[in-house]
């Protein structure tokens, strides 16, 4: 009889990985689908995967309540991405997307139950899961975008297929939101499934773009196509659409007519502090006077317009500003340098005041 | 001396405290001599005596001379030494450092400096005249004592021109005080002697010392705008849309911005960047385009994504404000 001492154990260490490769190399193993996964290892993989995700969803701070603002842009997102695999109010899955492996859930029927906490679904849906074919999202640089996300999968179980259609799409008619575009009506009809027709925006999220300068309008495309601006929503967009179409996009938006911004809600107070930013800055800090850039009919042509542009969108840019995390046109660096000089409350006074400016100074 | 001449080269110079060029800085240099000469005296007696006791035949001296020699050569000739010492460079304080700061108010001509990272803001309080603002650079006139008023905007600066005097701390939240009277005109340099940021040692600027008449009649025109603000038209234009004016001023212009260096009259200072940089043409534009390599952790923002004309318009421009 053979005593197993150390120096067998270790001759066994020492082959073990040549042998795993060796038998992987053979090929035996079946990876095929056919014949899905064995009841044990079905069960296996879920528990690994429900408990990493419970695990990982410890260190994500929910808020308290979720943004409402990006609830539109989320369906819109969601219409393009997220439908096909997942379903939506109205659409169903095809019978192709129901025989992967493993299946992706039909979310409506999925979170109708109290299967995941917000956590969890923002951890979900900001990393994706690995070896089941969910993406993470676009850009790690966007909470704001992921939680909008969540907020929108929540109202999903029993949303019926109108409301659905009237988020996403913007009117009741469904048309395709996914696909590469090369024609401009088409990529036109898809980018006005959220920022409106009229170029307005829907929802808070979304910015005006109608009245805005078209040299910004078309930076900002090119940014988001080449990942240096940061949006889940919009890369995915703007990658989805033909680069020879950014120009003429941008000209049409930029010609149309900012409509009245009737944004006379903005606390009076708020509004007055910001203003005074805007114009003398606040120099201690290193924040120069905002008129300086944005306020020039002469300035840099990529310098935007802000003048009645969505107090929340406002907020956010300046936020992600602060924390590096916006990108932008290839003048970014200079935002990002003055924002790391303003206080949450400087920026709620700063979008206050250029939010309800009249779009007098293109 | 021919062979010690290689290692001397290095002590004249626009930046050195053994090649004076103002009172101050004569009274350190001659303390320093006189410092060398007293060291070199006791290190020659420290070894003579080394010599006497360790020869070999020695002499035994009594515990109560041993004693004697301890006590006069160990405490007391030392006390007297540094006392005096101390004496005479306290005496030096008041010319450096006046007792009342508030004198420092009525000077005739005082320059306010402000240390930021990294780079120096200079106003100039000269009597009967507005204050002219200006940056990285001083200009001072010979022969007339210059109050020196020094603040800190951010951390802990040290202004030091070695040519014309001592030394003095820049602290956040208070205001030091130090005079300088030059003797002889010329290009002079002054780092920052206080470790500040990573730029800390690219941080200097130039001390020019004029003529009296020449200094009034320069001081008379930087408190207008500079007559190059009319030209290379293209180059202001491009200066205002990018918004360089939200941080730097330009004298006759809408320019007006205070959180950099004021550029009113760029054209016509001795160096560029706080000391770092040639002022030409390319220098500017050279530091519009690559500020952040130019100088790390600088507070001016990078405008390499500008085209290359607008910067070289701008670096016409601004080298044409003289």
């Amino acid at each position: 009889m053979i005593r197993v001492n150390w120096k067998h154990l270790a001759i066994g260490l020492a082959i073990l990985p040549f042998a795993a490769v060796f038998v992987a190399w053979i090929g035996f193993f079946n990876v095929g689908a056919s014949t899905g996964h064995w009841k044990i290892t079905e069960w296996f993989l879920h528990f690994a995967m429900r408990s990493a995700v419970r695990t990982y969803s410890l260190a994500v701070d929910a808020p308290e309540t979720l943004p409402r603002e990006g609830v539109q842009a989320a369906a819109g997102h969601y219409a393009r991405g997220c439908a096909v695999c997942h379903g939506a109010p109205g659409e169903r899955r095809s019978a192709a997307v129901r025989e992967m492996l493993p299946q992706p859930p039909d979310l409506q029927e999925v979170l109708a139950g109290d299967k995941w906490n917000d956590a969890e679904l923002f951890r979900i849906v900001k990393h994706g899961v690995r070896f089941t074919g969910m993406p993470a999202w676009p850009t790690q640089n966007r909470d704001d975008e992921v939680w909008a996300m969540v907020a929108f999968l929540r109202n999903l179980p029993g949303m019926d297929a109108g409301t659905y259609r009237d988020l996403a799409y913007g009117h009741d008619r469904r048309p395709d939101p996914t696909g590469f575009h090369d024609d401009f009506d088409a990529a036109l009809a898809d980018c006005a499934r959220c920022h409106g027709e009229d170029g307005m925006g829907r929802g808070e999220a979304v910015p005006i773009l109608s009245g805005q300068r078209v040299d910004y309008l078309f930076a900002a495309l090119e940014a988001y196509a080449a990942d240096t601006r940061a949006s889940g929503v919009m890369q995915l967009a703007a990658s989805e659409t033909d680069p020879r179409l950014y120009r003429r996009l941008a000209e049409h938006y930029a010609e149309m007519p900012r409509t009245g911004t009737d944004r006379d809600d903005a606390d009076a107070a708020l509004a007055a502090r910001g203003r005074e930013i805007a114009r003398r800055g606040i120099p201690e800090r290193d924040v120069p006077a905002c008129v300086t850039c944005h306020d020039r009919p002469d300035r840099n042509p990529v310098f935007p317009s802000l003048d009645g542009q969505k107090r929340y969108y406002l907020e956010e840019q300046l936020r992600l500003f602060a924390e590096d995390k916006r990108g932008g046109t290839p003048f970014r660096e200079l935002m990002a340098k003055v924002a790391k000089g303003l206080e949450e409350a400087d920026i709620e006074a700063l979008a206050a005041y250029f939010s309800g400016r009249s779009d007098t100074r293109r | 001396m021919l062979t010690s001449s290689p290692f001397l080269a290095g002590c004249a110079g626009i930046q050195s405290a053994l090649d004076p060029a103002g009172v101050e800085a004569d009274a350190v240099a001659a303390l320093f001599w006189v410092m060398v000469a007293g060291a070199a005296v006791i290190w020659l007696a420290v070894m003579g005596v080394l010599y006497y006791a360790t020869r070999r035949d020695r002499v035994v001296h009594s515990e109560t001379f041993a004693g004697r020699v301890i006590l006069w050569a160990g405490a007391i000739l030392p006390t007297l030494i540094l006392t005096a010492l101390l004496a005479y460079g306290l005496s030096m304080m008041p010319r450096l450092r006046p007792w009342d700061a508030r004198a420092a108010e009525d000077a005739p001509l005082r320059i306010e400096v402000v240390g930021e990272q990294f780079w120096w803001r200079v106003t100039y309080h000269r009597d009967g005249m507005e204050p002219v603002v200006s940056a990285n650079e001083i200009r001072m006139p010979v022969g007339e004592r210059v109050t020196f008023t020094l603040r800190s905007a951010d951390v802990i600066h040290a202004f030091w021109i070695p040519s014309l005097g001592g030394k003095m701390d820049m602290i956040p939240g208070r205001e030091n005080t130090l005079t300088l009277e030059a003797t002889k005109a010329g290009i002079y340099r002054g780092p920052c002697a206080e470790f500040c940021g990573s730029s800390h040692a690219l941080m200097a600027l130039a001390a020019v010392v004029m003529e009296t008449g020449a200094f009034d009649e320069w001081l008379a025109r930087q408190a207008e705008p500079s007559p190059g603000v009319g030209e290379n038209e293209a180059g202001r234009a491009a200066f205002l849309a990018n918004g360089c004016g939200a941080c730097h001023a330009v004298a006759g212009t809408e320019a007006n911005g205070t959180i950099g260096p004021d550029l009113s009259h760029l054209g016509s200072r001795v160096t560029l960047g706080a000391g770092i940089v040639e002022n030409s043409k390319a220098g500017i534009g050279r530091f519009i385009a690559e500020t952040d390599h130019v100088k790390p952790g600088v507070r001016m923002p990078a405008y390499r994504a500008l085209p290359d004309e607008e910067i070289d318009a701008i670096a016409g421009w601004l080298k044409g404000l003289e």
